[in-house]
C-alpha cells in the first residue's frame, strides 16, 4: 500500500494541473484582499449610521467558495484525468487491487488538500485581520482562529467530495458541472425551499457549530468516497 | 507461462470468449491471431485482470495476475499505447508506474535507453507520435524485468525501423527464456517473428501450432490464417 501511495503522490506532483489549481486557489486572495481594503477605506470615510449597516470586509467571502471549487477540481482530476486519457487502464494493470488504487488516491488528495486548505484558510484569516485592524464589527469579520481551521477542513472535504464524485461520474466535464452546482448553485436555490437546509449544504457547513460541522464534513466525505469506491470496484474500465 | 483454461467472457448477450484454452510457453515468441472482434483483446484483458472472466480462468505463473503483490515484476503488458496521461513527461510516467510496484528508479533509465526514448524522456507524452507511444508502452512493460511479456498489436504505427526493432526485441526477449505473447494483424510480420501461433475466431480456439507446421500445411502462414479463419469473419 505504501508503494501505491508513493506512486499516487508522484502522479499528483508530475501534472501541471495540480500546481495550476493550487496557485489559482491561493491567488484569489489578492483580489479578495483588495475588495476588503476598499471596503475598509469606505468604512473609514462613512458616518456612524452608515457604518452600522456595513457588511464585514472578510476576504473569505470571495476566497472560500472559489478555493473549494479549485480543490474539489484537484480531487476530481486525480481520477477523471485517468479516465479521460485511458491512463486508468495502465494504472489498473500496474495495481490490480482497485481498492488500494482508489484509497491511495484518497490519501494523497486528503494530505495535499489538508495542507493547502489550512494554508489558504489561515492566510485568508490573517489577511482579513490585518486589513480590518482594530476596527469593530460589522466591518471586522466575526471569524475566529478555530473558524479558520474549520474552513481549512472544509476545503479538504471539498477535495475528497471531488474525488468521490469524479470516481462516480468519471467524465471531467460532468464532474466539474456537478461540483459547480454543489458549491455555487445549490446554496442559491436552497433559499426557495420551505425548510432551512442552507447550513447543511457543503459550502455552508462552517456556519454550523464546530462539532456538528465536523460531523457533517465527515458525512459528506464518507458518502462521496463510498460512492466512488463502489463504482471503482463494480464498473468495468 | 500463461495458461488460459476454459475462459469464457460474456458482455450482455455477446459471447466474446467461448471456453478458450491454450498455454503460452517460455523461450519462444507466441503469436496471437484472429480477425477483428474474435476476442483477442478480451482474452489479454482477462490475463492481466482488467476483465473478470464469466467462467474459467487465466493464470500467469500458475495463479491469477491480480493475486501478485508486484505484478509488473512478473508480467509486462502493452495493451493500448494510448492509455497514458498526455500531460505527464515520459520519464515521470515510467517513474509513477515503477513506484507502484516497488521497482527502483534505475530501471526507468534502463528501459528508456532500451526503447530509444532516452532523448525524449523529459518531454510531455501528448507530443509523442503513435510510434513513440508504442515504444513508451514497451518501456513500461519492461520496467519490472518480467519473465512474461504481452504485447497487443505492438507494431501499429511504427515505421519500418520500428517494426524491425520490435521484431528483434521480442526475439531477444524470448531467447533470454521469457514467455512472449504478441498479437498482430500483420501476418507477414508474425511469420518473421513468431515461433508458435494461437489462432482464435469468434472467441474459440482454431489453431495452436508451430508456425513452421502451419506454413508447411498451407504453404504460408497467411494462407493458413485465411483458410482457418475464413468462416469466422462475421460481425455479431
Amino acid at each position: 500500500m505504501t508503494d501505491v501511495i508513493a506512486s499516487e503522490w508522484l502522479k499528483l506532483r508530475t501534472l501541471r494541473s495540480t500546481f495550476a489549481l493550487l496557485a489559482a486557489a491561493a491567488a484569489v486572495l489578492v483580489p479578495a484582499a483588495l475588495v476588503s481594503a476598499l471596503m475598509v477605506a469606505d468604512w473609514d470615510a462613512s458616518p456612524p449610521e452608515t457604518r452600522a449597516v456595513f457588511a464585514s470586509a472578510d476576504p473569505g467571502v470571495l476566497v472560500l467558495p472559489f478555493a473549494q471549487f479549485c480543490l474539489a477540481a484537484l480531487g476530481a482530476l486525480a481520477i477523471t484525468g485517468e479516465h479521460a486519457t485511458g491512463m486508468i487502464r495502465t494504472s489498473a494493470v500496474a495495481v490490480p487491487d482497485r481498492r488500494s488504487l482508489f484509497l491511495a488516491k484518497a490519501a494523497v488528495t486528503a494530505a495535499t488538500a489538508l495542507a493547502a486548505g489550512q494554508f489558504i484558510a489561515l492566510a485568508t484569516f490573517t489577511a482579513g485581520a490585518l486589513i480590518t485592524g482594530d476596527r469593530p464589527a460589522p466591518i471586522a469579520a466575526a471569524t475566529t482562529l478555530p473558524d479558520a481551521l474549520l474552513q481549512g477542513l472544509l476545503l479538504t472535504t471539498a477535495a475528497l467530495v471531488g474525488l468521490g464524485l469524479g470516481a462516480l461520474v468519471r467524465a471531467t466535464a460532468g464532474t466539474f458541472t456537478a461540483l459547480a452546482a454543489l458549491i455555487f448553485v445549490l446554496p442559491a436555490l436552497a433559499s426557495f425551499l420551505p425548510w432551512d437546509v442552507s447550513p447543511y449544504l457543503l459550502p455552508n457547513l462552517t456556519e454550523l457549530a464546530a462539532l456538528p460541522a465536523l460531523a457533517a464534513m465527515a458525512a459528506y466525505t464518507t458518502a462521496a468516497l463510498a460512492a466512488g469506491l463502489l463504482t471503482t470496484l463494480r464498473r468495468d474500465i | 507461462m500463461i495458461e488460459v483454461n476454459e475462459l469464457t467472457k460474456r458482455y450482455g448477450s455477446t459471447l466474446a470468449v467461448d471456453r478458450l484454452s491454450f498455454q503460452v510457453r517460455p523461450g519462444r515468441v507466441t503469436g496471437f491471431l484472429g480477425p477483428n472482434g474474435s476476442g483477442k483483446s478480451t482474452t489479454l484483458r482477462a490475463v492481466v485482470g482488467l476483465d473478470a472472466p464469466t467462467s474459467g480462468e487465466a493464470l500467469v505463473n500458475g495463479r491469477p495476475y491480480a493475486s501478485s503483490p508486484h505484478p509488473m515484476r512478473e508480467v509486462g503488458a502493452l495493451l493500448d499505447a494510448g492509455a497514458v496521461h498526455g500531460g505527464r513527461r515520459a520519464s515521470d510516467h515510467l517513474r509513477c508506474l515503477a513506484r507502484s510496484n516497488g521497482i527502483g528508479t534505475s530501471r526507468v533509465g534502463a528501459v528508456l535507453e532500451r526503447t530509444g526514448l532516452a532523448g525524449v524522456a523529459g518531454r510531455r507524452i501528448k507530443g509523442f507520435s503513435l510510434g513513440m507511444r508504442q515504444r513508451l508502452g514497451v518501456a513500461a512493460a519492461l520496467l519490472g524485468d518480467p519473465g512474461i511479456l504481452i504485447f497487443d498489436e505492438p507494431v501499429n504505427g511504427l515505421d519500418p525501423d520500428g517494426v524491425r526493432w520490435i521484431r528483434d526485441l521480442v526475439r531477444e526477449l524470448a531467447a533470454e527464456g521469457r514467455t512472449v505473447l504478441m498479437s498482430s494483424h500483420l501476418i507477414a510480420e508474425l511469420a518473421l517473428t513468431a515461433d508458435h501461433v494461437v489462432v482464435i475466431g469468434r472467441g474459440r480456439l482454431i489453431a495452436d501450432e508451430p508456425v513452421s507446421a502451419l506454413a508447411e500445411r498451407f504453404g504460408s502462414l497467411e494462407a493458413a490464417y485465411l483458410h482457418l479463419t475464413g468462416t469466422e469473419v462475421e460481425y455479431r
